[in-house]
């Protein structure tokens, strides 16, 4: 999840300024603007658990972030066998704004670490981060060498790990299954 | 004069690859590749484990193809150790090798059919019947992708019962495929205005570049290192490499499909001919023969071109490892290739060297 | 074959003549006492490599650069100015695989010890 969610207090307090711009604005139609607003928020809360983040699970857009080996499973994930498309993971974009999920498929070397980080600035919020394989969780068989990170999670913050070297396309499957899990709720962490 | 930078994250390079682009208009002036993106020390990691420890390091140079470095590897090792292959077992690495350059081929098919904006109907194609060899191997090696399956003298065991039947089955099933990706590639204009004329490489340029594989043999140099300097099994089995003269993005790519043809047979060949036998080979720890710092040089045809070790051995571990990876020295003729020609057809001459960036980088 | 660094330019400009028209590789091999450059070169008409060896002292290590005859020698001669530490003389060489490298011992040499802190520039 993102590194600062709303608290109760900030919530509250933009509400107040957006219904203070809004009554100014009434004021010319004379609409009673007590009533109506508080209809209003009453729906937008009851929303914004439902069926915002019911609509934000089922239709991840992954961002295409394959560097080396695992990038050949994550191929196999998008064609035609192992289906991507078919849960809501459309084929994988390009640019990263308009995505919601990057995968870091293959080991990250020192040079490489910039490039992620803005890479991940550029997402827009909320962002999710899956490790794939190994060498993305922890280092993986480079753990000795001079050039390597030794995990993502020294670089970014990972909601879900998926193991294997490579993990098979059905593990990335199991692995974007429990991250919809943890946006929904269900589980924690 | 612009300068671009086509930085390390692309949908269309193959792997991490940084290009620094002069561009004047539409011609681009200079093309400077940058990598790096992915070193990991692979010549020194493999300085601190013993032999038979690293032929996972090996596999992940080439992640497209992984048992055929494997098989140089061990190759090596068994050359400075003086240890036989069983007649059996070099029948079996060769069906294998065969059906990995299968599979490494329609990948390449695929993702340069991507590139040229073909999107996505041969790249489903192409993994499809990737995933039909991929899923033979998983028979016979046990995994995916990542087959530590070679051993000193052999194999870690057999091929199972009833795998004839099933390759041939697919190896039927791929015969008629082959035919129809042609088809439908060369019959489309947009495709063939894109590939031919463009990239050419005259052949006095590809001999002192020193370029490998389909890229040589498309510039009229006929070398294959299974039939100038055959190994294994090569020399009983008939067949001949295939050469075209014109070095234009085409050449190269009408000679892998047609090394995808003559892949089949050469599968097909190999498993009517195999004795009966033993293929299994030896598990083992501590090696010691009896000189030290002995040198071996092992020379290979991997599906991207030929892969050569120069070995330095020790008694327990190697004193050094010099890989010579066809990627990298196909990617440092592509400053020559792409002078004069347009942005666009940058991406067509990369498809066509058909690279994989972790051996670049190693 | 063995051979001295100042015939170098001369033996390969020989062997090249002589019908070796594809170099292979350029390696070298640090055995404590002395570096050792190899060059790898191929007739691919009979289809035979020789080896041509040169022996360097660790302090003074430089060739010259035989981009002249094989342009194929361009990346092989950066790489081992970057992994060996090994200057090549007649052309300016840059770094390849570690961009942004500010060790003071070459990767691939024996005194290089694994995991020793370096700082990369950002």
């Amino acid at each position: 999840m993102d590194e600062t969610p709303y608290t109760k207090e900030q919530f509250m307090n933009a509400e107040k300024e957006m219904s203070k711009l809004v009554l100014d604005s009434m004021k010319k139609y004379e609409v009673k603007p007590n009533v109506m607003f508080a209809k209003l928020s009453q729906v937008t809360k009851a929303m914004s658990k439902g069926l915002i983040n019911w609509s934000r699970l089922n239709s991840l857009w992954p961002m295409q972030f394959g560097l080396s080996c695992c990038a050949i499973e994550l191929m196999d994930f998008g064609a035609g066998r192992m289906d991507a498309e078919r849960k809501g993971y459309l084929f994988f974009r390009g640019t990263p704004r308009q995505t919601d999920v990057m995968v870091v498929a293959g080991w990250v070397t020192k040079s490489m670490v910039p490039e992620i980080k803005r890479l991940y600035e550029q997402m827009l919020r909320p962002r999710y981060v899956i490790a794939f394989g190994e060498c993305a969780t922890c280092g993986g068989p480079w753990w000795e060498s001079y050039n390597i990170v030794k995990g993502i999670d020294q670089v970014l913050p990972v909601d879900v790990y998926v193991v294997g070297c490579p993990p098979k396309p059905e593990n990335l499957f199991a692995g974007f299954i429990k991250l919809q899990k943890k946006i929904g709720g269900e589980i924690e962490g | 004069m612009t300068t671009i930078n086509i930085g390390p994250i692309h949908p269309s390079t193959h792997g991490v690859l940084r290009l620094v682009a002069e561009i004047d208009g539409d011609t681009v002036v200079r093309v400077e590749p940058h990598i790096g993106f992915l070193h990991r020390g692979v010549e020194k990691l493999v300085e601190t484990r013993m032999y038979m420890q690293s032929p996972p390091y090996m596999e992940k140079l080439d992640y497209v193809a992984p048992m055929a470095y494997d098989e140089v590897y061990v190759a090596a090792v068994e050359k400075a150790l003086g240890v036989d292959v069983k007649e059996r077992a070099m029948y079996v690495r060769v069906v294998l090798l065969e059906l990995q350059r299968i599979a490494s081929h329609l990948l390449w098919l695929g993702t340069m059919a991507n590139d040229l904006g073909q999107l996505f109907t041969v790249f489903m194609w192409a993994f499809r019947d990737r995933d039909m060899v991929l899923r033979l191997l998983e028979e016979a090696a046990g995994a995916r992708m990542f087959y530590v399956n070679m051993r000193l003298g052999g194999l870690i065991r057999d091929l199972p019962e009833g795998f004839q039947e099933k390759a041939d089955e697919v190896l039927d099933y791929l015969d008629k495929r082959v035919k129809e990706y042609e088809d439908y590639l060369e019959k489309n204009p947009i495709f063939m205005q894109r590939m031919r004329g463009v990239g050419i490489l005259s052949r006095e340029d590809a001999l002192n570049l020193g370029v490998t594989g389909p890229v040589l043999r498309g510039s009229g140099v006929k070398y294959d290192v299974r039939k100038n300097s055959p190994y294994y099994v090569y020399d009983k089995l008939y067949f001949e490499p295939q050469v075209r003269n014109e070095g234009d993005c085409f050449a190269r790519y009408k000679v892998r499909m047609l090394e995808l043809r003559s892949s089949i047979r050469l599968a097909r060949m190999a498993m009517e001919k195999m004795p009966a036998g033993d293929a299994v080979g030896m598990q083992i720890r501590l090696i010691l023969p009896e000189a030290k710092n002995r040198i071996v040089t092992v020379n290979r045809e991997l599906p991207r071109g030929e892969c050569f070790m120069y070995l330095v051995a020790d008694p327990q571990k190697p004193y050094r490892l010099s890989i010579r990876d066809p990627s990298f020295i196909n990617l440092a003729a592509f400053g020559e290739l792409a002078k004069g020609a347009r942005t666009a057809d940058l991406f067509a001459i990369l498809g066509s060297l058909d690279m994989v960036m972790g051996g670049v980088d190693r | 074959m063995k051979v001295e660094r100042q015939d170098l330019t001369a033996q390969i400009e020989g062997i090249k003549k002589g019908g070796y028209d594809y170099l292979v590789k350029i390696t070298a091999v640090d055995y404590e006492k002395y570096l050792e450059v190899v060059y790898i070169l191929r007739n691919t008409e009979g289809s035979q490599d020789t080896t041509i060896e040169v022996e360097l002292d660790p302090g003074d290590a430089w060739v010259p650069s035989i981009m002249g005859f094989y342009k194929g020698a361009d990346w092989y001669e950066r790489e081992l100015y970057e992994m060996f530490g090994i200057e090549i003389k007649g052309r300016h060489v840059e770094r390849l695989l570690l961009e942004k490298w500010n060790g003071k011992i070459a990767p691939l040499r024996k005194n290089f010890v694994w995991n020793t802190p370096y700082e990369t520039s950002d």
